[in-house]
């Protein structure tokens, strides 16, 4: 239940501290303090765009320029009073933030930076050039903010000011770290394509990100406008840009605490060796190499690294000795699985689907029926087409030609997070669970249902989005335990064994209360007691009312667990029918098992499961 | 004990309103900087050279300490002022104007009683207000017009604004020479915009419109295509806005060209890195408009580039030249004051009637005390002035 942190007492004690602060320092201090909290701000911005959503923005020096720029021209230009041009700048900001996150719904990594570089040195490019810029020049004689009568050209009374919006800026983004917006941010970050196939709207939430990173790059440019009262092109050079990288590095990106560490300590550090300047520059590069070699979550992954590193030295952890426990079916709510329209057709209907990459045709007129509440088991050789099937009935892939229609429509043409919201779920045949979030946090991605385009609440009516957060812990309570995974609700996945993670993909495809489970390779890796679990989840799924599709190599779980097989051969389905039929078919003998005796298929060898 | 498990609503609101409370209460005492303005009349005057000293001014920054480091020491060896010694920091902006507002709270703190610098006039701008409001007076290297928008009484230039360069240049061209026909060609870097608008105007003064106004980009290597313009367009002299390495090349490429026209523009265009870069052949008869020719110039001069040489081991030039002027204006005042700050001392600065190497110095209320240049000709590979 720790929705800011849950430490309030360390909050109020940083309220204090940062209100006596300006007592015990010389107005030098001061400034440098002041100088320090609009960076600490544009780190915000810069953790929440690269750290939490995984958006490389080397723009962020330009956002902080749009923000300082129309505040100066409209005050001193065209004679706005200083809060109005305030947000006339910000709103500006917000439209360059949305510009500048284009490139990112075509390309990622490193060549997302590229184009982001290029769209910063366009700026300075133009504000060093542009008559409304002042050119090299710079804008002088911005007005000081008026505030109630109290005097903000006075550097102690203005840090009140910044202090507050500071405040107010990280429990802002910490709170959209932690609930909904945030876990999809990260959903992204770790996995997009498995986000995506989780409910989350990929490219919305990219530009959701670099949204937000604008509105604490305006906010920063418009207190810089309002503390120096002039703005010049040196301050939003690509040099400063790297300054903000390392801070944000060094301090740690994952972590909006480390990059607020990150902004005010190297401020600090810049300025007491602001007389080595050269051997200061080569100092920051040094560390920043370091850091990413050596400590790649900055300083604010260090604790927790040192905690890792002693829980393994005493081989106590509890999450190692915790045992996986017993799944525990849910009062079949079926709630999710609309009995309308008596018999409601097929769940999922393929006809005459064609798949091609290039020359090379994938499936090859595919033709299948599934029905409701049955369990399909799909088999096939390596490289028959059973992969490519799923990532086009889940949307990850276009049909060349065909049709597919399920979950109540025809969804030749969807996209993964539309079938996600409307009752399609699926696992991966490569474990994709999100690897820098916790268990619960796996889940909650998917219990979360809202479409991404209601991310206005967190503007407009926060509190809906809290209470709606409460409603999502008390499901993923009810989730971990039906599955029997509370003992690791904290853990990482990539700390637990494999066959958990198994259980984990399951846990979290199910926490969307879908009426289609596609299961990829479920069985893959599990010892037998394991096999034997998994086989009676399968059934429990099934017997709520979710129709249930498996890929599946493990012959005996397929034909103890599956009402009907299809089978797949170079893209095409060369059998169908009940366990028996299937494999007495001569082509699947000749196809899957070569000429060899037929005899040992285990059609009843399977144990019953419990 | 605290309960550290308390419900998230009521995280939020404890620190929420308990900062309320403590703002509320701000407004009766507001903090503030304590330690008093009195600058003690008895310990050494301290004076700061704010510059940069690493990036890509760094030269520049160099230049400029090296200057101001030579008067200081001249002023120590007579005994100072008053026998007080004088104490000479070096800050480095970095070039960046937001640690420019910091080096200024600095000097503010650290009771400097004036500064010599910056040479980015960017820099000096952002640390005007901090500098008005602490009394710590300022004289720049800056040229810029913007410095004199400032209209900071503390605010002081040792040289001409970039204005004057040009439009001695164009009275030089227009009314001494005849020309007629001028043609431009110009970078649309910072300096060579800047150029190109002063330079500009001052032709409207004169009643000429360009013949061409070319504009190239600050890396440009080849000019082939700009240059063909100019010499279709057979100008009397052709005016270049652009640093020492670009002006070279360009003044080369159009000798090759056929182009024979002389070239005329500020002070960039009377370094030896100009003249090397161009070739002496091509570069002759160039004509500069610059308040230091060169070393060779007055007795002031030659003085004190034998006493740069014998400091630095390197030739002395026009930054450290202004550097050294505005140094030796400071202390000047400093001395007729008897050791006066702020204000006053702003006023005795502005009252300071100086012989300096790049001419008298008598200083207006804009802050600007130099409003000539010289217009000097490249000849024989050396700058010397014109007739």
């Amino acid at each position: 239940m720790s929705i800011l942190t849950s430490k309030p007492a360390l909050i109020l004690l940083g309220c204090v501290a940062a209100y006596l602060l300006p007592y015990g320092l010389n107005s030098y201090s001061m400034h440098v303090v002041d100088i320090a909290i609009i960076f600490a701000l544009l780190a915000i911005g810069m953790g929440l765009v690269m750290g939490v959503a995984g958006q490389i923005n080397l723009a962020q020096v330009a956002f902080f320029g749009v923000g300082a720029y129309t505040t100066a021209i409209l005050t001193t230009h065209s004679g706005f009073g200083f809060w109005t041009a305030a947000i006339v700048g910000l709103a500006a900001t917000v439209l360059v933030g949305l510009l500048v996150g284009l490139p990112a719904l075509r390309m990622q990594s490193h060549y997302l930076g590229i184009v982001t570089l290029g769209l910063a040195l366009g700026f300075v490019n133009w504000i060093t050039n542009a008559e409304i810029t002042g050119g090299a020049d710079g804008i002088s004689g911005i007005p000081v903010p008026p505030f109630f009568g109290i005097d903000l050209a006075d550097e102690y009374l203005y840090y009140y000011l910044e202090i507050v919006v500071f405040g107010l800026a990280l429990a802002f983004g910490t709170f959209v770290v932690r609930t909904r917006l945030g876990r999809r941010l990260r959903a992204m970050r770790d996995d997009a394509l498995a986000a995506g196939a989780m409910g989350a709207e990929i490219p919305l939430l990219r530009m959701t990100a670099f949204m937000l990173a604008s509105v604490y790059g305006g906010a920063a440019g418009i207190l810089y406008a309002g503390l120096i009262r002039y703005v010049a092109p040196e301050t939003f050079s690509l040099g400063n840009m790297f300054l903000l990288l390392a801070m944000v590095i060094i301090g740690g990106r994952r972590s909006l605490i480390g990059c607020v560490v990150g902004a005010v300590g190297l401020v600090l550090i810049r300025e007491a060796l602001v007389d080595f300047a050269v051997y200061a520059q080569l100092g920051y590069g040094i560390v920043v190499v370091l850091m990413v070699v050596f400590a790649p979550t900055g300083l604010a992954g260090i604790p927790r690294r040192v905690r890792e590193a002693v829980g393994r030295r005493r081989k106590n952890d509890d999450v190692r000795s915790a045992e996986l426990g017993p799944y525990l079916p849910g009062p079949a709510p079926a709630a999710q699985v609309p009995e309308s329209g008596a018999d409601s057709g097929p769940a999922l209907e393929i006809s005459h689907l064609t798949k091609r990459f290039g020359a090379l045709t994938a499936l090859d007129d595919v033709t299948l029926t599934v029905r409701q509440g049955e369990i399909r088991g799909i088999v096939g050789p390596n490289g028959s087409g059973k992969t490519t099937l799923f990532n086009v009935i889940s949307g990850l892939y276009r049909p060349s030609a065909g049709q597919v229609s399920g979950v109540g429509r025809d969804i030749s043409r969807a996209r993964p997070y539309q079938l996600s919201l409307a009752g399609m779920a699926r696992t991966f045949q490569n474990l994709r669970l999100f690897s820098q979030m916790t268990v619960r946090e796996n889940i909650l991605v998917v219990l979360d249902r809202s479409r991404t385009s209601t991310v206005w609440q967190y503007a407009v009516w926060p509190v809906g989005v809290l209470s709606n957060e409460h409603r999502l812990q008390a499901e993923a309570d009810r989730v971990l335990k039906e599955y029997g995974l509370t003992a690791f609700a904290d853990a990482h996945p990539q700390s637990l064994p494999y066959g958990i993670q198994r259980r984990i993909e399951i846990a979290r495809a199910m926490a969307g209360r879908p009426s289609l489970l596609l299961l990829d390779e479920p069985a893959a890796g599990l010892n037998g007691e394991e096999v034997g679990q998994l086989s009676s989840i399968v059934r429990s799924i099934r017997d709520q009312g979710v129709t249930v599709v498996l890929i599946e190599h493990n012959m005996g779980l397929v034909m103890s667990l599956c009402e009907r097989i299809t089978v797949l051969a170079a893209g095409s389905v060369i059998a169908e029918g009940s366990p028996a039929e299937v494999a007495a078919t001569p082509e699947v003998i000749e196809a899957y098992l070569g000429d060899s005796a037929p005899a040992d298929i285990p059609v009843h060898a399977a144990p019953e499961v419990p | 004990m605290i309960p550290m498990r308390a419900r998230s609503r009521h995280i939020v609101a404890a620190p929420a309103v308990a900062l309320g409370v403590l703002l509320a209460a701000s407004a009766c005492s507001a903090p503030g900087d304590s330690s008093s303005d009195d600058a003690d009349s008895s310990g050494p005057i301290k004076l700061a050279v704010v510059d940069a000293q690493s990036g890509q001014l760094a030269s520049l920054g160099d230049w400029e300490a090296k200057g101001a480091k030579l008067a200081v020491e001249e002023w120590n060896k007579k005994g100072g002022i008053d026998g007080r010694k004088i104490e000479l920091t070096v800050f480095d902006d970095q070039g960046d104007p937001t640690t420019g507002t910091n080096i200024a709270r600095k000097l503010d703190s650290g009771n400097y009683v004036a500064m010599i610098g910056t040479a980015e006039s960017a820099v000096t701008v952002a640390m005007a207000p901090i500098l008005k409001q602490a009394e710590i007076p300022n004289i720049t290297s800056g040229q810029a017009t913007a410095l004199v928008d400032v209209k900071s009484p503390f605010l002081f230039l040792n040289g001409p604004t970039s204005t004057t360069y040009d439009s001695t240049l164009a009275d030089y061209l227009v009314t001494t020479k005849k020309f007629k026909k001028i043609a431009m060609i110009s970078n649309n870097g910072s300096y060579g915009k800047g150029e190109h608008d002063a330079f500009t105007a001052a032709l409207k003064e004169a009643g000429i419109t360009p013949v061409t106004d070319q504009v190239v980009t600050t890396d440009q290597k080849d000019f082939s295509a700009s240059l063909s313009r100019i010499r279709q367009a057979k100008p009397d002299a052709i005016f270049i806005g652009s640093e020492e390495v670009e002006a070279g090349l360009i003044v080369k490429q159009s000798r090759d060209l056929g182009i024979t026209a002389p070239f005329a523009g500020a002070a960039p265009q009377g370094t030896p890195v100009f003249i090397d870069t161009a070739g002496a052949t091509n570069a002759e008869g160039t004509i500069v408009s610059s308040p230091y020719l060169s070393n060779e110039i007055s007795d002031a001069s030659r003085a004190f580039a034998t006493a740069y040489k014998a400091k630095y081991g390197k030739d002395a030039e026009l930054h450290g030249a202004k550097a050294y002027d505005g140094t030796n204006i400071v202390l000047t005042a400093l001395k007729n004051s008897g050791g006066a700050t702020g204000k006053k001392l702003a006023d005795e600065i502005r009252a300071t009637k100086y012989a300096g190497l790049l001419g008298n110095f008598a200083y207006d209320e804009t802050g600007v005390g130099i409003f000539r240049t010289t217009i000097g000709i490249i000849k024989n590979g050396k700058l010397s002035a014109a007739q």
